[in-house]
């Protein structure tokens, strides 16, 4: 009796968990795996059987100044520009914002609009005002920076790529800091007001310090959504001018479906998993321990 | 009193800046309106003005030229499939995993949440040979069962983190009275987990509805599949000198997106909140 109910419990067990396994298994874990062998092998796509190469594509990839290293360095300073500025940007609104204004709810919505629409739409929108409405509000008010070619010259490209990331997604972060800031609870602040503390110290030393888990959060969405960054930079400059705006999800896309490298293209992707692996888990590291508890 | 009448100048003075800051902020999204409600020769002349009339005709132009109606069914399509079965999958194996502590069930946990952590990117090329073996690429339905794959591990990761809360007394008063687990999960724990259950809609929603790259690899070569991000992607870049069309699609393609935001503004953010400090 007891040992049928057993039996049945482990069937049960088994046959809620297998859809969940099979999926993940068919749509991640398999060409994951694949990927991996690919990576070894030199293959257009089209020829029947890829031929085996060894290592051969990982050197490639490091060995002359290639279009990996190229893309690598954009999406660093990429990365970098994105996470400090939108996250200093998204707490200077948040601390605003959490104040008794009248429109503090519209005024927030206002800022997630973006967010909720798609990168590719952002992109394009981001492409007419640089080419259309720059070039009109110049003639209007006559200030030099809107008569720059924001999307034609290299440097400034770079910029205005960032530039567009950001206004597209401060919006969430302005939201996560809000929530942070609203938990952050009011007898420590009034404590710190008791003993003395002016409105810069009360920030810094108290509320700073208290947003810990937030900021965490914050700075590990931020570095993993800008690592991956691709919709917006597609629509907005396809890579241009001159190939100064690929970062590295453009360059392994690229690679395999414009160019037909897949086992080179397989390969940046891997190395590129290892990246993004490394990096979230030193940064993840890295916050938890300086977290303070109350 | 005077020291509070200081504070309250300032907060008024905050909030008129704060409201300019907005208004810029906002700005190119309302440039982005008016000019897909301008004739083509007003959109040249003048991108900041107010349209002199309402051309309508754009959006009748437009709304034929995308096939819109077809590219929203699609849409709506490719989200329910992803979005139905990313919510039964994730929740019934979340439960088990939760209420069936052991090796098994331990092992099970790492395998489905883990590839949380591996990029699209990094499995896209090798992806497209999976699905065209297994025959669900080039189809809508194909593209929402995919979803489920990529939405699980999340959504698993989420609805177990808020298993925990639910006392186990519950599931165990609901087998004294003969439930069977099919039953218990139904009838009792899902209804109770009907916040969680919008936190994984409304993510998954913004993401499966504006999604492009996966689209893009797996429906693109028939406009019978096509969604609507694709499609105003594709007519964006074939109109490019056209303005007033190009902007029209783009209003045609946000605007879904904008009124489910307004109407379920707080849920959103809610929603998000919930998913970045679980997820």
């Amino acid at each position: 009796m007891n040992l049928g109910r057993k039996k049945k419990e482990s069937i049960e067990t088994v046959l809620y968990t297998i859809p969940s396994i099979i999926l993940v298994t068919l749509t991640i874990y398999i060409p994951f795996v694949m990927s991996g062998y690919y990576s070894l092998t030199e293959w257009n796509g089209i020829s029947k059987d890829p031929v085996f190469v060894g290592f051969d594509n990982f050197i490639t990839l490091f060995s002359k100044s290639s279009d990996f290293t190229t893309s690598l360095v954009f999406t660093a300073k990429y990365t970098i520009l994105f996470m400090i500025i939108t996250n200093v940007f998204a707490l200077a609104l948040a601390v605003v914002l959490v104040k008794k204004l009248k429109m503090a709810n519209v005024l927030r919505g206002v800022f997630f609009v973006p967010y909720i629409m798609s990168m590719t739409i952002v992109g394009f929108i981001w492409k007419f005002i640089f080419s259309q409405g720059f070039a009109k509000l110049f003639e209007m008010t006559g200030m030099e920076f809107l008569n720059l070619s924001w999307l034609g010259d290299p440097k400034l490209a770079f910029y205005s790529v960032v530039f567009v990331g950001i206004w597209q997604s401060v919006g969430f972060y302005v939201v996560l800091y809000i929530a942070g800031l609203q938990a952050v609870p009011s007898d420590v602040l009034e404590a710190a007001i008791v003993d003395g503390a002016n409105g810069r110290q009360k920030f810094f030393r108290v509320t700073l310090p208290l947003l810990g888990p937030s900021i965490t959060t914050c700075v590990f969405m931020s570095l993993t959504n800008s690592l991956k960054v691709f919709d917006i930079i597609l629509a907005l400059t396809k890579g241009g001018p001159g190939g100064s705006t690929y970062s590295v999800t453009l360059d392994i896309y690229r690679e395999a479906f414009q160019n037909n490298n897949y086992g080179l293209g397989s390969a940046k992707s891997l190395v590129f998993f290892v990246i993004i692996l490394v990096l979230t888990q030193l940064v993840l590291k890295g916050s938890r321990n300086k977290e303070v508890d109350i | 009193m005077t020291g509070k009448q200081k504070k309250r100048t300032k907060l008024i003075l905050l909030e008129v800046l704060m409201i300019l800051i907005a208004l810029v902020y906002i700005y190119p999204v309302y440039l982005m309106f008016i000019n897909s409600v301008k004739p083509f020769g007003e959109v040249v002349a003048d991108v900041i003005a107010l349209p002199k009339t309402i051309e309508w005709q754009n959006y009748k132009d437009v709304i034929d030229k995308m096939n819109y109606g077809r590219l929203f069914l699609n849409n709506v399509v490719i989200t329910t499939i992803g979005i139905l079965g990313i919510v039964a999958f994730s929740a019934s194996t979340a439960y088990i995993l939760d209420r069936r502590p052991g090796k098994y069930t331990r092992v099970v946990h790492l395998l489905v949440i883990t590839p949380m952590l591996i990029p699209f990117q990094t499995i896209m090329i090798t992806l497209l040979k999976v699905m065209n073996i297994v025959h669900l690429s080039g189809s809508t339905w194909g593209l929402g069962i995919q979803y489920w794959g990529f939405g699980i591990p999340m959504a698993t990761f989420i609805y177990c983190n808020f298993m925990k809360t639910i006392p186990k007394e519950i599931d165990e008063s609901a087998f004294m009275d003969g439930a069977s687990t099919a039953k218990t999960f139904t009838a009792v724990i899902f209804p109770l987990l009907k916040s969680v259950t919008a936190t994984v809609i409304v993510l998954d929603v913004m993401w499966i509805w504006n999604d492009f790259l996966l689209p893009l690899l797996m429906v693109n070569s028939s406009p019978k599949t096509k969604t609507l991000v694709l499609s105003a992607y594709a007519f964006v870049g074939q109109f490019n000198t056209q303005w007033h069309y190009a902007m029209t699609a783009m209003v045609l393609a946000v605007v879904p997106s904008i009124i489910f935001f307004i109407l379920l503004q707080k849920n959103i953010v809610d929603g998000v909140v919930a998913g970045a400090v679980k997820g």
